[in-house]
């Protein structure tokens, strides 16, 4: 078991929770930098959008990684997925704020919609899902849950219940006294 | 460029009338199947834990569809089609955020929620805040949080259920919204959260099915997409541009909080307690993500469909842009699959607020006077007292104007997302988190979204464009957790119980 040290705020060996917690307060930082960019009197500047669609990749990557993240042995074969994932939805969202506007009626049609159109529709919103639920499925057992760590936590509740109805036994028989 | 704070969040105004006899029949079934699926349940339901979390006995399947079901509300048949009308492809990025939220939700919160369900007992969402930090000040806090946002979503749950129940049955929008509450009062009094659960199933089907349905006809009277998509950049190039008709700001910021935010909705994460043997959260996010896309393709294909056949003279221009759906089932689908989709609109609607109705009973039954240091001695019975409580104040809420109520809705989203997010998804990863960080970050979301909301209503206030005050207070909340925590950081190993500290490091 990882111990925890005086501070609190990390655990030995568990760099890997220590660095997702560093990135996702960054990205939430540069977030926020994005919309107090806004409240300007000339309104928004061109680089806010930017801070977002970079800030909310990678905020999400790194909460991800947070909760996947599993004692010492971090996200283990989950790295891949999930940068890949980061960077299908920075990607999509840098290209969408970059390529220029050429929407026409004799566009070339990408499944359907014009090129920027389908990066977001089917690169944002269909990439992702091809990736992510099968990895975790995949990974279920060794980096998510196991029935022995379902056994572990019954067992635990177990004690909880027993040393409960002790100490409810006990204040009663307190109280008759 | 168009700029919307936020996405009218549900109807808010009257649909046209589909009182034909094919729509009456077919709507007379559905509420028929909804009376025998909660006559069932509340045979079943003894006890609080059946009440609120269907003592802990969902199988996966019946709790995937469930949770497809409360997740999408009227707004993703009728409002959100309307918006990709108003604004194009910007309207997207509400629910494009869907590819990702569940297998998230699935990491960041499933596993821990489930294995505390299991170790304490717990069966409220303020429940593992409270565990998490020991701290029944921060469990209360919750509550009330999401007591406030609750609120919300049941006024425009139940002016939605009127709004469609009138177009249905042609009875008006008072008598709608009371004859939508009371079917739904019963079921969620009698049977609680299990004939909550059997009939979103049920719900949730007849959602998927209307969707594919409507996806498939669009398509083929469109020509297909391409069609469709040429049409429309023959007339108005930029609907079809990656942010539509909003700015770039505006459309990152719904990705922003309709994606970090899905980690603080009440009636998906509750879900998690539900589940009957915690390994079958293996194939829980794959599940919900296909059953998603399903009742998602009408929200796309009819905004877009719709469009390009105003643009192209096949259906006459709208009115407002929440007329797309009624428009084309009243115009142009076979009048059996628009009879379908109604009641599919009724089903969504129901199904929500029959899961804020459970959610809001246990907060006033369980965690407020837990957070005052006493416990209910039945809760079951107070369970169904509070249930028609909730609903009678929500059915009065939503008589009033729209505007008013359209406002309760709009917050209730931010105020979970901003309340909950950090306390919750961050605190139950992070052991680093203090209790103090917790209260602080949970306070700040409550003020923040609350002042905000209402000097943006009351016109006091004008946001920038794109910027929102869920999105704002949402990542205030956050920066006032860790900076909190960061400065109380010696109190975080005290304030962790050992089969606490054992779920998270799991």
């Amino acid at each position: 078991m990882p111990e925890v040290n005086p501070s609190g705020t990390t655990t030995r060996g568990d760099t890997t929770r220590t660095a997702a917690l560093l990135v996702l307060c960054l990205a939430i930082l540069a977030i926020a930098i994005g919309y107090a960019a806004a409240f300007r009197q000339n309104g928004a500047p061109v680089w806010a959008p930017w801070l977002l669609a970079l800030g909310i990749p990678i905020s999400l990557g790194a909460i991800m990684t947070l909760g996947a993240a599993r004692g010492r042995t971090g996200i283990g074969p989950l790295k891949l997925p999930f940068l890949f994932v980061v960077a299908v939805l920075a990607i999509g969202f840098c290209a969408a704020l970059a390529l220029p506007a050429t929407e026409s009626p004799l566009s070339k049609l990408w499944l359907g919609l014009p090129a920027r159109a389908a990066v977001v529709i089917y690169g944002i919103g269909l990439l992702p899902i091809v990736v992510l639920p099968v990895v975790y499925a995949l990974t279920f057992e060794t980096q998510t849950l196991s029935a022995e760590d379902v056994e572990r936590v019954r067992a635990m509740g177990r004690e909880n219940r027993e040393r409960a109805s002790l100490g409810s036994n006990v204040s009663d028989r307190e109280l008759s006294e | 460029m168009i700029q919307l704070s936020t996405p009218a969040a549900l109807l808010q105004v009257a649909l046209p009338s589909a009182a034909q006899p094919a729509v009456i029949a077919v709507g007379v079934l559905y509420f028929s199947v909804v009376v025998a699926i909660s006559v069932w349940a509340a045979r079943r339901t003894r006890t609080a834990s059946d009440f609120f979390v269907a003592g802990k006995g969902i199988g996966l399947v019946a709790l995937t569809i469930a949770s497809v079901s409360v997740s999408v509300s009227g707004f993703a048949f009728i409002g959100g089609p309307g918006f990709i009308y108003a604004v194009g492809l910007g309207a997207m990025y509400i629910v494009l955020p869907a590819a990702v939220t569940n297998v998230m939700g699935a990491w960041v919160l499933a596993k821990r929620m489930r294995l505390l369900g299991e170790a304490r007992n717990l069966i409220t969402i303020p429940d593992a805040i409270g565990a998490r930090y020991r701290s029944p000040a921060a469990q209360g806090l919750a509550a009330v949080a999401m007591l406030v946002g609750i609120v919300g979503y049941m006024a425009t749950n139940a002016l939605a259920m009127g709004v469609v129940i009138d177009s249905i049955f042609g009875v008006g929008l008072g008598w709608g919204i009371w004859i939508g509450m009371g079917v739904t009062l019963a079921y969620s009094a009698s049977g609680g959260i299990l004939a909550g659960i059997y009939n979103d199933v049920f719900q949730g089907m007849l959602m998927a099915a209307a969707s594919v349905l409507v996806f498939l006809f669009v398509l083929g009277y469109g020509g297909g997409l391409g069609e469709i998509s040429r049409t429309i950049l023959a007339h108005d190039p930029t609907f079809l541009g990656p942010w539509g008709k909003l700015t770039p700001l505006a459309a990152l910021s719904f990705f922003f909080v309709f994606s970090m935010g899905s980690l603080g909705q009440p009636q998906a994460v509750h879900k998690y307690y539900m589940l009957r043997d915690p390994l079958q959260l293996k194939w829980y996010p794959l599940l919900k993500t296909l059953g998603l896309v399903l009742v998602l393709l009408l929200y796309f294909s009819v905004g877009v469909g719709v469009k390009a056949f105003v643009l192209d003279g096949r259906l006459p221009p709208l009115p407002s842009p929440d007329q797309a759906t009624p428009s084309l089932l009243l115009n142009v689908t076979p009048i059996i699959l628009a009879a379908l989709v109604f009641s599919g609109v009724a089903a969504a609607t129901m199904s929500a607020a029959n899961s804020f109705i459970n959610i809001g009973a246990a907060i006033v039954t369980h965690d407020l006077p837990i957070a005052f240091g006493r416990r209910v001695r039945n809760e079951l019975a107070w369970g169904r007292s509070i249930t028609v409580l909730i609903a009678i104040a929500a059915a009065i809420t939503a008589q009033r104007s729209g505007t008013m109520v359209a406002f309760l809705g709009i917050f209730g989203w931010g105020l979970c997302a901003s309340t909950l997010v950090p306390a919750l998804a961050v605190g139950l990863n992070w052991q680093g988190a203090t209790r103090a960080g917790a209260i602080a970050s949970i306070a700040t979301g409550l003020v923040v979204t609350l002042a905000l909301e209402t000097a943006a209503y009351r016109k006091a206030f004008t946001f920038p464009a794109g910027v929102t005050a869920s999105a704002v207070a949402m990542v205030a909340s956050f920066l006032v957790f860790f900076l909190v925590s960061w400065v109380t950081r010696r109190a975080a190993p005290l304030e962790l119980d050992p089969d606490v500290q054992l779920v998270m490091e799991l």
